[in-house]
């Protein structure tokens, strides 16, 4: 340990870059910027292709390769639920789709989604990308450790998508994976492919372990001069709480695979109680599945919150550009992700209301439930107020914003139902689960990643998406994910059950079928809308409009870079300095409708700015 | 305000708040490795209290009796049962090792490299010393019947748990006894002091590494401590 | 605390004295735990001296080894506020437990 911040005795800047008067540590000049704490961070340089384009360590490629493993993942999800749609909605249309084989494609979908899809794209994908950019850094504080990281997340998703191969098939035991029935024989690929699936777990709990390290310590220890945490855009709040999150939340993950796959492979009773099967007394006894869902819930409720906050700190970022004007509330929208963030600990029983748990939990659980909404609650009204009266240009990236908000509020909305434990036994494993969490994780940071791909696709490609494509794109999703989602609610208050392979002979769910052939439809049309942005992207790498530097007068630093796209050490030879926060739109007396974070303030006197 | 000397930010609450408000760094003086650790065992931390929380929960709620830790863990010398003789010894071995390490780290920072290789090699062979008891104990345990399915003591799940925690804890420290070789060699041979490019991260080496080795030592002491109390003693 | 600073590396050190105590203070805190056990106490004192000895060592070992006492109030802060989360996990699972092990001796031996 050391007295003096630099470790290392090499000489530090003592000026800041923008002092006019010349003088350094002058009360009176208006522009200074503290000095250097740390040298410059000593950047890796890749001298052949592999280290280049493969085992690359810079940021901004493992990014890439994070978001295009991601976007693989994500394709086999969504095919997998236009299989579930087909059985669901034309039942014996695809005699291939079995009972097995649907609760197979209802696991693997599910897990493929919520874990390899959604959580390695806006952390690993987005983090890795904008991270560094945002916070004013040449890269990672660990390449190395970085570029690891992501090819453990790799082999995670070779060895899960290898159990579709194994005999018997991927495990079917639904993404929650339940104990007992998840490791004994009534339940598809109980055999290799619930193995399969704990191990991919596993190392995908390592590898963003890894990752996770690289994002808190460069976003706690290695911002630029002036890159106050306040002054950080609410994306790095959102990836940054939501990475604090994943480390202290997968380890619970961790261990429930670690005693299911003893318990499977060596026969423990960590979660088996004694069991009958087909009148045969197994070995096992003493064990307490409802622990299994104790520990893997601990774990399964942040990482919800691990989707969501990139979500809404992203989401915040988008709208402000778009609406050019400074996020309302900045200051209580940090401390809402950072609230949401520490209560996401204490609510996990809510998913467990009819679990068989001791049943005063209701009561506790039920209560933290209901204060967590209000932070949430805190920053739609936020985002909404950011848009009253502000000049908002109605380009795609906005259309997606307002796409998240109506589809948060709606999954917002009937998570009170669900978070009320009278209310929630009868809504509980219905299609009103389904109708909730796809809204409020499927739906709306799916419209916060596709509108920060329309958003963020200039810096990285250095060209502009089609905005008419996009359009066509935002609205037939829009429209169809509502289609798809809203009539699941009617369905889960009449009682349909969720996981059921068919809807069976009984009366009351007659009704049901012609719902369920109009959502399949919608279904399989939006998937095929997302042709269309494929197709965008794909095109507009080569023929799209050349972007330029920050082509939408966005402030924050990865607009500012010294090339675009940017290329390896970010900023070129000095890095920023910051002066401000990144919501300076439309200040009155400035002369543009935006001011920079490097802006100094010596440039814009006459500007009414806010102190930040 | 360009001064970068730790001793003249005010403490406590108020420089904490301070801290958190400053740009550039918010843990002043900790170096990017060291509190890459801090956070890594901050996890890990929550590793071991999932598997340890697991074992309360199971032995809570067992309707068949938990064998008694005092008699299964004793080792018979000269025909006397000493109640967690191994145990202690162990325990006794792994503070030593908990010792030489920090004296390591203060002799690596004041730049004595003899001192420093001698005590990381020291922790070395004191953290092989425990494996290699632990390894002897489970091998008891195996031949007198203790499996992780069923042992002939107790309810089913005293096995499984302590096989899985012990064995946890075992792997953390076989990791930790290897980087403590590998240190041992590189201080000894002066890559601390010439800041040697390291294989894998072409990263510089300074005498941070052994602080940030030493903290990953004393974390797997402090598992110890847990775990003797919970499981050996309770 | 007697620090000892190391102009020429730019690093704080401190007397292998601090070192030594805080070591003999450990064994002697173990060989206590070990007495707990010897001399089997039982019940409640059994339970609040093992967990007494156990946080004082735990505590020593953060505190001195690993440098805590030493360091910023900022770090310690951010190591032991998500302890929290933790405590509540084990006061939740205790209770569970206390639910289970109350349901099986009433299915299973009353008979339900």
């Amino acid at each position: 340990m050391s007295d003096e911040y630099n470790q290392n005795n090499t000489p530090l800047e003592t000026q800041s870059s923008e002092t006019m008067s010349g003088s350094s540590g002058s009360t009176t000049d208006i522009d200074y910027v503290r000095p250097a704490e740390l040298p410059e961070q000593d950047l890796y340089h890749s001298h052949s292709w592999i280290t280049k384009w493969v085992f690359c360590q810079d940021a901004k490629v493992i990014g890439v390769q994070y978001f295009l493993t991601a976007v693989f993942t994500g394709i086999v999800g969504l095919v997998l639920s236009w299989l579930m749609r087909l059985q669901l909605g034309f039942p014996e249309l695809v005699p291939f789709i079995t009972a097995e084989h649907y609760y197979q494609f209802v696991t693997m979908h599910g897990m493929i989604m919520v874990v390899y899809f959604l959580t390695a794209l806006f952390l690993g994908g987005f983090g890795n990308y904008l991270i560094p950019l945002m916070v004013g850094a040449r890269d990672m504080v660990f390449p190395y450790v970085n570029m690891v990281s992501f090819w453990m997340f790799f082999v995670a998703v070779c060895v899960l998508m290898a159990s579709f191969f194994v005999p018997g098939g991927p495990t079917g035991a639904g993404w929650t994976l339940y104990p007992p029935q998840a490791i004994l024989p009534g339940s598809p690929g109980a055999g290799m492919g619930i193995i399969l699936m704990l191990t991919s777990l596993s190392l995908f709990v390592i590898g963003f372990t890894m990752g996770g390290l690289n994002y808190l310590v460069t976003i706690l220890q290695a911002r630029t001069r002036g890159m106050t945490l306040m002054r950080m855009p609410l994306t790095i709040w959102g990836i940054f709480t939501a990475t604090a999150l994943a480390m202290l939340a997968f380890p619970a993950l961790l261990v429930s695979c670690i005693m299911m796959t003893l318990d499977k492979v060596l026969e423990t009773s960590f979660f088996m109680p004694a069991i009958i099967q087909a009148g045969e007394v197994l070995d096992y006894g003493g064990g307490s599945p409802v622990l299994f869902q104790h520990l893997f819930w601990f774990f399964g409720h942040p990482e919800v919150y691990i989707v969501a906050l990139p979500a809404f700190g992203i989401v915040s970022d988008l709208i402000s550009v778009h609406a050019r004007k400074n996020i309302f509330g900045y200051r209580m929208m940090v401390w809402a992700i950072v609230g949401i963030g520490g209560l996401s600990f204490f609510v996990w029983a809510h998913h467990m209301y009819v679990s068989g748990m001791n049943p005063w939990f209701g009561f506790f659980f039920a209560t933290t439930t209901l204060i967590i909404a209000v932070p949430t609650a805190l920053k739609v009204y936020n985002w909404i107020v950011t848009l009253f009266r502000a000049n908002i240009r109605m380009n795609t990236v906005m259309l997606f914003c307002l796409g998240f908000i109506v589809t948060f509020v709606n999954g917002g909305i009937t998570g009170i139902f669900l978070g009320n434990v009278a209310v929630d036994i009868p809504l509980s494993d219905t299609y009103f689960v389904i109708a909730h969490f796809h809204m409020v994780m499927g739906i709306a940071p799916l419209m916060v990643i596709m509108g920060a791909v329309y958003h963020w696709f200039p810096l990285v490609a250095g060209r502009m998406l089609s905005e008419k494509l996009g359009k066509w794109h935002f609205w037939i999703t829009f429209l169809g994910a509502y289609s798809i989602y809203f009539p699941m609610h009617y369905l889960g208050f009449i009682g349909v059950p969720r996981r059921y392979f068919e809807m069976y002979d009984s009366p009351y769910m007659a009704s049901a079928i012609g719902m369920n052939e109009f959502i399949t439809v919608a279904a399989l049309i939006v998937g095929a809308a997302q042709f269309i942005f494929i197709y965008n992207i794909i095109t507009s790498l080569r023929v799209g409009k050349p972007a330029g530097k920050n082509p939408w007068k966005a402030n924050s630093l990865e607009w500012l870079t010294s090339e675009v796209p940017p290329v390896h050490g970010n900023f070129g030879e000095k890095l920023p300095v910051v002066h401000r926060w990144p919501y300076d739109f439309n200040v009155p007396g400035s002369k543009e409708d935006f001011i920079t974070q490097t802006t100094p303030p010596s440039e814009v006197i006459d500007a009414e700015v806010e102190k930040t | 305000m360009s001064d970068n000397n730790l001793n003249n930010l005010p403490g406590g609450f108020k420089g904490m708040a301070q801290d958190m408000g400053s740009d550039q760094t918010a843990f002043k003086g900790v170096q990017w490795g060291k509190f890459m650790m801090w956070i890594f065992l901050l996890s890990d931390t929550f590793v071991f209290s999932c598997f340890l929380i697991s074992y309360m929960k199971g032995r809570s709620s067992t309707v068949v009796d938990w064998p008694n830790t005092s008699e299964v863990f004793s080792l018979h010398v000269g025909g006397v049962p000493v109640p967690l003789l191994l145990i202690a010894i162990m325990t006794f071995v792994l503070i030593t090792s908990s010792g030489t390490m920090a004296l390591a780290v203060k002799y690596g920072y004041e730049k004595n490299k003899k001192m420093c290789a001698w005590l990381v090699l020291a922790t070395a062979i004191g953290g092989l010393t425990f494996v290699g008891m632990q390894v002897f104990e489970w091998s008891k345990l195996i031949h007198e019947g203790v499996r992780p399915w069923e042992n002939p003591f107790g309810a089913k799940q005293f096995g499984s748990f302590f096989f899985m925690i012990t064995g946890f804890h075992g792997v953390h420290v076989s990791i930790g006894v290897i980087f403590l070789f590998i240190f041992a060699r590189k201080t000894f041979r002066g890559d601390f002091d010439t800041g040697k490019r390291g294989f894998f991260t072409s990263q510089k080496s300074d005498y941070v590494a052994i602080e940030i080795l030493g903290l990953y030592w004393h974390f797997v002491d402090l598992v110890w401590v847990f775990i003797f109390a919970f499981f050996y003693l309770w | 605390m007697d620090e000892i600073q190391n102009k020429e590396q730019g690093t704080t050190t401190h007397k292998i004295g601090i070192y030594l105590w805080i070591w003999g203070l450990l064994f002697v805190l173990s060989f206590f735990s070990y007495m707990v056990d010897w001399y089997a106490f039982q019940g409640l004192l059994r339970w609040s001296l093992i967990l007494f000895f156990m946080f004082l060592k735990a505590g020593l070992i953060m505190a001195f080894f690993m440098h805590l006492f030493w360091e910023r109030y900022a770090l310690v802060n951010v190591l032991l506020w998500p302890m929290t989360a933790i405590a509540c996990f084990i006061a939740l699972m205790a209770a569970e437990a206390q639910y289970t092990v109350f349901t099986r001796a009433f299915y299973f031996f009353v008979g339900g």
